[in-house]
């Protein structure tokens, strides 16, 4: 989301959250190491990582929920030293969020619209409106004991927004749900962030979504941030690092044939087969300071796969994936 | 609009006039009343009593006792079981939350814990009122119309609301520091058989010296002495005055303890 400026030109959207060297200690063990990134208004950030990586402890010092053993941060313009005005800028849907079972969603909703300064009249009208903008309108005086998990999640989304914030965070809101729940919550993410101009953090373990709803991704492991930037740039980064321009998927007992096949291609460097998937990365000869899959290539390539009548599955020539990036960035840092 | 699509920002909304201990309190009564986790409590309240209340009437040696030694036995056991009732809830109302993760939500919020801590402490202690009103039947039936019903019924309200105030108070403090309600529960119950232990004493002893200070020290014990000399023996509050400061010092103490230190350091986690 950019704005125009008078003199025409495009103005990036203003920083609304800024973490600064955050770190988290418990006793010698080091949860969180150096946690430093911006998100813009508008933008969604994906924060992904393995179990136990830290994203849960850097989402809970962000919602003031714990204080960081150093470094600070800033949300909507205020600093980390004042935790309740903070707390009135973030709308947080944690990870496992309770609900009591016996409450009606409006009126669940009308309580922390209260609690939030609102008057009951105001927060109930809120909770109506927020109520129909995340589909629950027929169910909202019904009791949260009969909500399914995503009626849940829904009303989970629907409790961060009651104050209207700055910046929101969603701790794995896609655990447990199936394919259409999944995508349908992702979509509503990622309408709150382009239509209401919000800064949403999204930690997610759902990689091939995370691509495609987040702008930028914050990677971490062992409570250090691997990898950081655009969706793009961070993918461009670790194929740049692997060399590794395309991939190409055989079935698993045709590998070491295939890659016998792609080494003979000239401009192919060295291929790093995976035996328990079938899929070959290719490595290719630098051209031009780039090792950019040339599109000729791939048609060369499979044609000697297709002669030696190897079966392709499956074909990657783009840059590669985000799931891709996680597993390489994750498994440097375990080695 | 379907689920996915998201409307215009919703303007900002205005100051409430309704603190928060108030909405804090409301809405953990409905979920206490309404939701029948008391009304499971005084069910077995109202047992209890009549047990007692039946005992009283037909067991032959509690029969020699005087009438107003009957109506100090119906108090005392409305207490016993009463307050009871007070440090269950208390004792789960934080540690509950945590375990039902229910809490984090609360404590996003900008409200202050202390008024937080306030409103379960207040609907904790509702229960109190509760049984005290169930109470009232048995006390009729057994007082056959003696004066003796006033003052058991307003040092029976007095010394009951100082001690459910204190049970209240210190199973919200276990409550703040405990990760699950069961080991809340059970150090509550612990302290709770604790606070009885005196009363079991055998009677030379509590009239010894050592054993007038262990009653004086101990806020139910000397709440039972308080009882016993004011509405068994008919002294007035003159006299009777010492065996009151225990409970109402250990009151406020608790409460300052749990207000002034323990609810500013409540936490998602215990023993974050």
């Amino acid at each position: 989301m950019t704005t125009e400026t008078s003199n025409g030109h495009a103005e990036e959207p203003r920083v609304i959250l800024s973490a600064e060297e955050l770190r988290k200690s418990y006793g010698a063990h080091q949860a969180l190491k150096n946690l430093s990134f911006t998100l813009r208004a508008g933008r969604v950030l994906g924060f992904l990582g393995p179990n136990g990586a830290g994203k849960t402890t850097s989402i809970r010092i962000l919602t003031t929920i714990l204080p960081p053993s150093s470094g600070h941060f800033v949300v909507d313009g205020v600093t980390s030293d004042h935790p309740a005005q903070i707390r009135r800028r973030i709308g947080v849907l944690p990870e496992g969020l309770g609900f009591p079972r016996q409450l009606t969603g409006a009126r669940y909703l009308s309580y922390y619209g209260q609690l939030f300064g609102s008057s009951s009249h105001d927060a109930r009208s809120t909770a109506e409106a927020l109520l129909q903008e995340v589909g629950l309108q027929n169910r909202g005086h019904s009791p949260i004991g009969s909500y399914s998990h995503g009626m849940r999640q829904r009303l989970g989304i629907a409790r961060a927004l009651v104050n209207d914030p700055a910046v929101l965070f969603f701790d794995e809101p896609t655990l447990g749900l199936d394919p259409r729940g999944q995508r349908e919550l992702l979509t509503m993410v990622q309408g709150i962030a382009r239509d209401r101009g919000k800064g949403v953090v999204l930690s997610s373990h759902l990689l091939a979504e995370i691509e495609g709803v987040c702008d930028d991704v914050v990677i971490m492991n062992a409570g250090e941030v691997v990898a950081r930037g655009t969706v793009a740039e961070v993918i461009g980064q670790a194929s740049h690092r692997s060399g590794v321009a395309l991939r190409v998927r055989v079935p698993v007992g045709e590998v070491p044939a295939a890659c016998g096949l792609i080494a003979t291609l000239p401009s192919v460097r060295a291929t790093t087969p995976d035996d328990s998937t079938g899929w070959i990365g290719v490595e290719l000869r630098q051209l031009n300071g780039t090792a950019a899959a040339d599109p000729r290539l791939v048609n060369t390539m499979l044609e000697s796969l297709i002669r030696a009548d190897v079966p392709v599955l499956g074909l990657d020539a783009g840059s590669g994936r985000l799931e891709d990036v996680f597993l390489q960035l994750t498994a440097e840092a375990i080695r | 609009m379907t689920a996915g699509t998201v409307a215009a920002p919703l303007a900002p909304a205005r100051r409430s006039a309704a603190p928060v201990w108030w909405l804090v309190l409301r809405q953990e009564l409905t979920e206490l009343w309404m939701g029948g986790r008391v009304l499971t409590y005084l069910v077995l309240y109202s047992l209890l009593m009549s047990l007692t209340a039946f005992l009283l009437a037909t067991n032959t040696e509690l029969n020699l006792l005087p009438l107003r030694q009957n109506i100090v036995v119906a108090v005392t056991s409305a207490l016993t079981f009463g307050l009871f009732i007070g440090l269950a809830i208390g004792a789960e109302s934080i540690s509950g939350e945590r375990e039902r993760a229910t809490l984090e939500p609360l404590l996003l919020t900008p409200c202050s814990p202390r008024q937080v801590v306030a409103g379960k402490f207040l609907s904790a202690l509702s229960a109190w009122p509760g049984a005290m009103l169930l109470t009232l039947p048995y006390l009729v039936v057994l007082a056959q119309g003696h004066t003796v019903l006033g003052s058991a019924l307003v040092w029976g309200g007095v010394v009951g609301t100082l001690l459910a105030a204190m049970f209240v108070g210190f199973s919200l403090i276990v409550s703040i520091w405990s990760e699950s309600s069961r080991v809340s529960l059970f150090i509550c119950l612990l302290a709770y058989a604790a606070s009885l232990i005196p009363a079991q004493l055998p009677t030379e002893f509590l009239r010894s010296p050592a054993g007038v200070v262990l009653t004086l020290i101990d806020p139910v014990e000397s709440a039972s002495t308080y009882l016993d000399r004011t509405i068994g023996s008919g002294q007035p509050l003159s006299q009777a005055w010492p065996f009151l400061a225990s409970p109402v010092a250990a009151t406020l103490l608790t409460l300052a303890v749990l207000f002034g230190w323990a609810a500013p350091r409540l936490r998602l986690m215990a023993r974050a």
